[in-house]
């Protein structure tokens, strides 16, 4: 029994090998070098031209482009709203005041982004007047100062470490730019404690106002050096409270064609985030 | 129950014991009692003994050694409680009833066979991956879940269709079953002459020896008594009956085939699957991911509509089959008509319309040929001769038969008669050629009459003269031979001639003519009686006092079963199709070779060497049997063959006839064909065909004369027993073998642009370009209708002029189509597909370089503000709308090219100018699926159900329309 199975066995491998290779018809899996070659020049022939055509097509396609604004703008009509320094996995901020090293990725951020903030960098951009929008016509479009010191505490001013070292960190939280936006009204961000108050929340510039002198974006190639405008928000822990811990969601307010309630996008104008502290 | 020896009533004590102390048969069959558990084992070697012919020796012992080997008494047969004591022993007279399968158990076979099985890995697949999602917190993505569902709803539906397919069509051969009467015809031995039954041996053969009476024939006339010699299962019905459920059956070419697909499909996948993961293990993956991916691409190769397709498309043709006469009693079993090379046919009622009719007429001296159509219109003899006036008053007074009544509207050939088939055949002949019998036997009323009888050979009747009512005539027919012996004087055109040697040369050579055309042959003679036999003379028949010579010989009359009218052109389509046709018959040779030649099984100037022998008058050793074409092979021959000697005559000749053929030789014979790797049809009506039924890949049983056995053991059924239906559903099998292999090419093609995106997003990080939904709408949706409306396409060419499918080498799904499907059309599919993606993508702000690695981001749900190439921001929800949005878009472009792609696949070797867009359910197909792609895409509440987004009308679709208008182009 053993015998029959071990030579079909080996049947089966002399079979396999002459798959492989057949000296007699010199047939390599089954077919000739010759025929190889022919499958490989037509698909080498039919890839290559299948490849130009396509390159050929995506190039014409990004000629109809234009290099200022997208086509479509319609995807995006309202804006998020996002928090910065961003945590690694979702958005819940974590340190220890007694561990510079836990909250250092933060600070790092922070300053890193608001270096395009440094009074040096601003220089050449318009002081523009408060409370207007500021339509532009071209050819070449300015971006508005935006003055960092109105942040206060939390501008890195005063306190590079943006209070994280006193137990009163500070985030930032931005609207996202969207080319053209024009926000009706007095748009401010408003952040408020969930659930118990163990906190209380300053934004800054005071009320969390957005000034609409930075509106309408005209997007990155016009608008160079634009500066998106900023909120902070510092958080005080109370002292009496036992949980440092806190969860603040902001919204943005006062603009009617700013929507901040959606069922499916949850950074539809507003955000949520977490910060837990530990002594 | 077999019973032999003694006349008489069969008492009811003797139905039932069986086999007494018979030294052999008891031990064997408490034996094979014993055996039942060991059985499997044995069934091998069961079913080998169970082909050869029974080997018995009770109908050679004289009746008192029989009543001594079954100690019974040969009057009162067994005592009371011996009977009781063999019934306890061999239990009741009636057959195993082979093990039927149980509905779940077919139900099953349904769910988990062939294709089945692909989509359920697919689907355990799916199940996988999402539980190791679930479980390592991985993407909290329930694509995974819902595939596997749809995936395992899918095949259950598929599977519960093709069940209730299955189940209609064994309802629809119980309702015919119930509507035909079962015919007495011998179901045993294939002939349909009823047989006289005495005790003497008369035959070493079981079955040709007079002495026996078999289980399940009828007895037709008279009456008997006997001693049951076995009952039950060892009966030679019922060894048949165990031979048939114990044979085993191959698979299905069409399953051959699916197994193949199956085959080249994992290979591929695998290989995508294997080639992928390692890759992303490069790309710096996790392995976890890896593997994700790796089960993600193996799914992504299932054809998830294919399943559904093929039993579709099947079924349809079933249902064109039944329309013509095919019922087909098995999915499977349509496309295997179509790879069939060889049928072995029956010829009483298959190639014959199993009904005596006179064919020819010899007076005069001259042959006449009479019409045997079915319509009979045509009659084209001398009807003006006196002679023939006389022979057909014979023919129809000295004749039992009679119209059975109430059926005066039917045409004459279609009437119901009483009595046997050639007596029956001489009065349809005679009422429609000459005048109504029964006015006939009114006028001339019969007297006496000695009936046929098989040692006398001859049938006489006396009746009373027309023109003179005083004096009588005594009528006379039956074997020529005999008939010739009482005749002293002939009739020729109406004169009485005396019997010379030249007529009776004239006689020979027309008898001979006659019976060489396998023609049964009865001669004609009378005798005026003279007037000392008048009116009221009492004729005594048992002692004959009235003359018995010198009669007056007036013709002879041939009769045969003539082919059915359609058969000549089908066996001719069958040979221009390459398949061979073999003709097994019980009868005897001569009738055989006749049929053959008058259908053309042995076509015109082909001959067999015993022809050749007699033309050139030289030994059959002489001849060079490779000069010989047709053969006819008789039983007796065929029993003593080996089985290669066999194969050396099914392979050397083109056109085989196997005569006087004997149950189990029908097996040996498919069985032979098989062996050369032929696939074969084989058909039969009666219960000893039902093996060879089971045996052969096709199984053709007959609907009006097919015994139930032979139905339940066949694959097809002949619903009008017309040899001529089985070529048409050849054809029906052809073209949906052609048509599949269309249909899975185009289905198969849209597995590229399906798979390619989810390869690319692995490699270069863009955004998933065709999400599981959006393949699913596809796969399901779009791609279903006109893949189905390819099995409706027309033949490209005659197909019944190419050779059948070479099983081996042309396959239903080969390297060739899969390269053309995948390699070739699949990937322009797919640039269509990502171009669509790409513009998309980039008309909203992310042009196609910002687009590689951005994955990692996109994917990442807490990223709210990334920035596309016009530095705008988006939420992670406004990204993901996008992303939906060039899902659709990408859909759509899939439903688009497959326009062309349906096109493309519609004709394989012609142009569509040659073949036409008249196919109007393809028309029909193409519009359904955009329409569904435009409902899928505008239906407001498609964003929430499907994730599917509406897309501008403008831009995007001209561009979908040119990269449609370039697949056409290309290809």
């Amino acid at each position: 029994m053993t015998k029959k199975e071990k030579k079909s066995f080996n049947q089966c491998m002399a079979e396999w090998k002459l798959f492989l290779y057949n000296p007699t018809t010199r047939e390599f899996l089954g077919r000739t070098t010759k025929s190889w070659g022919l499958i490989l020049l037509f698909y080498l022939v039919f890839y290559g031209f299948l490849a130009a055509l396509f390159s050929f097509t995506m190039w014409a396609m990004l000629q109809t482009l234009n290099d200022e604004v997208p086509k479509y703008r319609d995807q995006i009509p309202s804006p998020g709203l996002m928090v910065f320094p961003k945590p690694v996995t979702a958005l819940d901020y974590s340190f220890r005041v007694s561990d510079p090293e836990s909250y250092r990725g933060y600070v790092d951020d922070l300053t890193k982004f608001l270096k395009s903030y440094d009074l040096e960098e601003q220089k050449n951009l318009t002081a523009c007047p408060d409370g207007a929008l500021r339509e532009q016509k071209g050819p070449t479009y300015t971006a508005c100062q935006f003055p960092v010191v109105s942040l206060k505490g939390c501008s890195g001013v005063e306190d590079p470490e943006f209070g994280y070292s006193t137990g009163n960190p500070c985030i930032l939280v931005k609207m996202n730019r969207i080319i053209g936006l024009k926000p009706q009204g007095k748009p401010r961000i408003n952040c408020i404690s969930k659930g118990e108050k163990t906190a209380t929340l300053s934004t800054y510039p005071s009320n969390g106002t957005i000034d609409l002198k930075y509106f309408p974006y005209y997007g990155k190639k016009l608008h160079v050096r634009y500066l998106q405008p900023l909120v902070a928000v510092q958080v005080a822990f109370n002292t009496t409270s036992t949980g440092k811990e806190v969860t603040v969601e902001c919204k943005i307010d006062g603009s009617p064609n700013l929507r901040n309630q959606d069922d499916r996008d949850k950074f539809l104008g507003r955000v949520v985030f977490k910060i837990t502290m530990h002594a | 129950m077999e019973f032999g020896k003694t006349r008489g009533r069969v008492t009811p004590q003797e139905l039932n014991p069986s086999s007494g102390p018979k030294p052999k048969r008891v031990p064997k069959m408490v034996g094979r009692r014993k055996k039942e558990k060991v059985k499997r084992k044995k069934n091998k070697a069961n079913i080998e003994e169970l082909k050869k012919e029974v080997v018995m020796d009770d109908h050679k012992l004289t009746l008192e050694e029989l009543s001594r080997r079954y100690s019974v008494d040969l009057t009162k047969g067994l005592r009371p409680e011996k009977a009781q004591e063999i019934l306890d022993r061999d239990g009741p007279n009636t057959l195993t009833p082979p093990p039927t399968t149980p509905e779940w158990v077919k139900f099953c076979k349904q769910l988990f066979g062939g294709f089945s099985i692909l989509l359920w890995t697919g689907a355990i697949l799916c199940f996988v991956a999402y539980g190791i999602q679930t479980y390592f917190n991985e993407e909290p993505t329930k694509d995974n879940l819902y595939l596997g569902i749809v995936l395992a709803v899918v095949v259950f539906i598929t599977g519960c269709f093709s069940y209730y397919q299955e189940a209609k069509s064994s309802k629809i051969m119980e309702s015919f079953k119930s509507m035909v009467p079962q015919v007495d015809n011998s179901s045993l031995t294939g002939e349909s002459e009823p047989q006289s039954r005495f005790p003497h041996f008369t035959h070493e053969n079981l079955l040709e020896t007079r002495n026996i009476c078999f289980f399940s024939t009828n007895c037709v006339e008279g009456t008997a008594r006997g001693i049951v010699i076995a009952t039950g299962d060892s009966t030679v019905m019922g060894r048949i009956a165990s031979l048939t459920s114990g044979l085993a059956v191959g698979q299905t070419p069409i399953a051959t085939e699916i197994k193949h697909f199956i085959h080249i499909i994992t290979m591929v996948a695998v290989f995508l699957g294997v080639s992928f993961f390692g890759l992303s293990l490069m790309l710096g993956y996790s392995w976890l991911k890896a593997v994700i991916f790796l089960i993600g691409i193996i799914v992504a190769n299932v054809p998830e509509g294919l399943l559904v397709t093929v039993t579709v498309c099947l079924t349809l043709t079933a249902k064109r089959m039944a329309k013509k006469n095919c019922l087909v009693k098995n999915l499977e079993a349509v496309e295997t008509l179509g790879s069939t090379s060889i049928i072995c046919s029956d010829k009483t009622g298959t190639l014959t319309q199993n009904r005596m009719t006179v064919a020819h007429l010899w007076f005069d001296k001259t042959t006449y040929e009479a019409d045997t159509s079915e319509e009979q219109t045509v009659n084209t003899f001398a009807k003006d001769s006196d002679t023939w006036f006389i022979l057909a008053r014979i023919a129809g007074l000295c004749n039992r038969a009679d119209f059975k009544p109430d059926q005066e509207t039917l045409p004459i050939a279609k009437r119901a008669t009483t009595g046997d088939a050639s007596e029956s055949a001489l009065l349809k002949f005679i009422e429609q050629s000459y005048s109504s019998v029964k006015e006939m036997r009114e006028k001339s009323p019969k007297v006496a009459e000695i009936p046929f009888n098989s040692t006398n050979k001859y049938q006489i009747s006396i009746h009373l003269r027309e023109d003179s009512s005083q004096t009588h005539v005594l009528l006379m027919k039956g074997a020529p031979e005999r008939i010739l012996a009482f005749c002293s004087s002939y009739l020729l055109n109406g004169q009485e001639y005396s019997m010379d040697e030249e007529m009776k040369e004239a006689f020979q050579n027309a008898y001979l003519e006659l019976g060489g055309l396998g023609e049964r042959v009865l001669g004609f003679c009378f005798l005026n009686l003279p007037n000392t036999f008048s009116k009221g003379f009492k004729f005594n028949t048992d002692e004959v006092n009235f003359p018995m010579e010198n009669f007056c010989f007036v013709g002879l009359i041939s009769m045969i079963d003539p082919p059915r009218p359609a058969v000549p052109e089908a066996v001719c389509k069958c040979r221009s199709a390459g398949i061979k046709v073999i003709m097994v018959t019980g009868d005897h040779p001569i009738t055989a070779k006749a049929i053959a030649k008058g259908v053309g099984i042995i076509s015109e100037g082909t001959e067999t060497a015993e022809d050749t022998t007699a033309q050139l008058k030289v030994h059959v050793r002489q001849i060079d049997s490779r000069d010989v074409k047709a053969i006819v092979v008789h039983g007796s021959d065929l029993k003593d063959m080996s089985s290669a000697q066999l194969d050396e005559i099914l392979r050397n000749y083109t056109e085989i006839v196997f005569a006087r053929t004997s149950p189990q030789q029908k097996l040996i014979i498919v069985e032979g064909c098989q062996r050369q790797g032929n696939v074969v049809a084989a058909t039969g009506d009666g219960v000893n065909d039902s093996p060879a039924l089971k045996k052969a890949d096709i199984g053709i049983a007959m609907g009006i004369t097919g015994s139930d056995v032979s139905k339940q053991a066949a694959d097809m059924i002949l619903l009008d027993d017309n040899f001529a239906s089985i070529v048409t559903g050849v054809e029906e099998g052809r073209l949906i073998f052609d048509n599949l292999k269309k249909s899975i090419a185009y289905t198969l093609t849209s597995n590229i642009p399906e798979i390619t995106p989810f390869l690319l997003f692995i490699i270069l990080g863009i955004p998933l370009p065709l999400g599981t939904i959006t393949i699913l709408c596809i796969d399901l949706g779009t791609d279903m209708v006109p893949a189905i409306s390819l099995a409706y396409e027309s033949a490209e060419s005659d197909i019944m002029k190419r050779a059948p499918r070479d099983p081996k080498n042309d396959k239903l799904v080969n390297y060739r189509l899969i390269g053309m499907a995948y390699g070739q059309i699949g990937m322009i599919q797919a640039l269509a597909g990502f171009f669509t993606y790409f513009v998309i993508l980039a008309e909203n702000g992310f042009k196609p370089a910002d687009l590689l690695g951005i994955r990692h981001d996109w994917e990442n749900s807490y990223v709210n503000d990334l920035e596309d190439s016009y530095g705008q921001q988006w939420t992670f929800e406004q990204r993901k709308i996008l992303e939906f949005t060039c899902q659709t878009g990408f859909f759509v472009s899939i439903v688009i090219v497959q326009w062309a792609d349906l096109i493309i696949c519609k004709t394989r070797r012609n142009s569509v100018f040659q073949q036409g867009m008249k196919n109007k359910i393809l028309i029909f197909g193409i519009l359904e699926e955009t329409f569904l792609a435009a409902f899928l895409c505008y239906t407001p509440g498609m964003d929430m159900a499907l994730r599917m987004y509406p897309l501008k009308l403008a831009g995007e679709r001209d561009l979908l329309l040119k990269s449609a208008e370039e697949e056409l182009h290309m290809t």
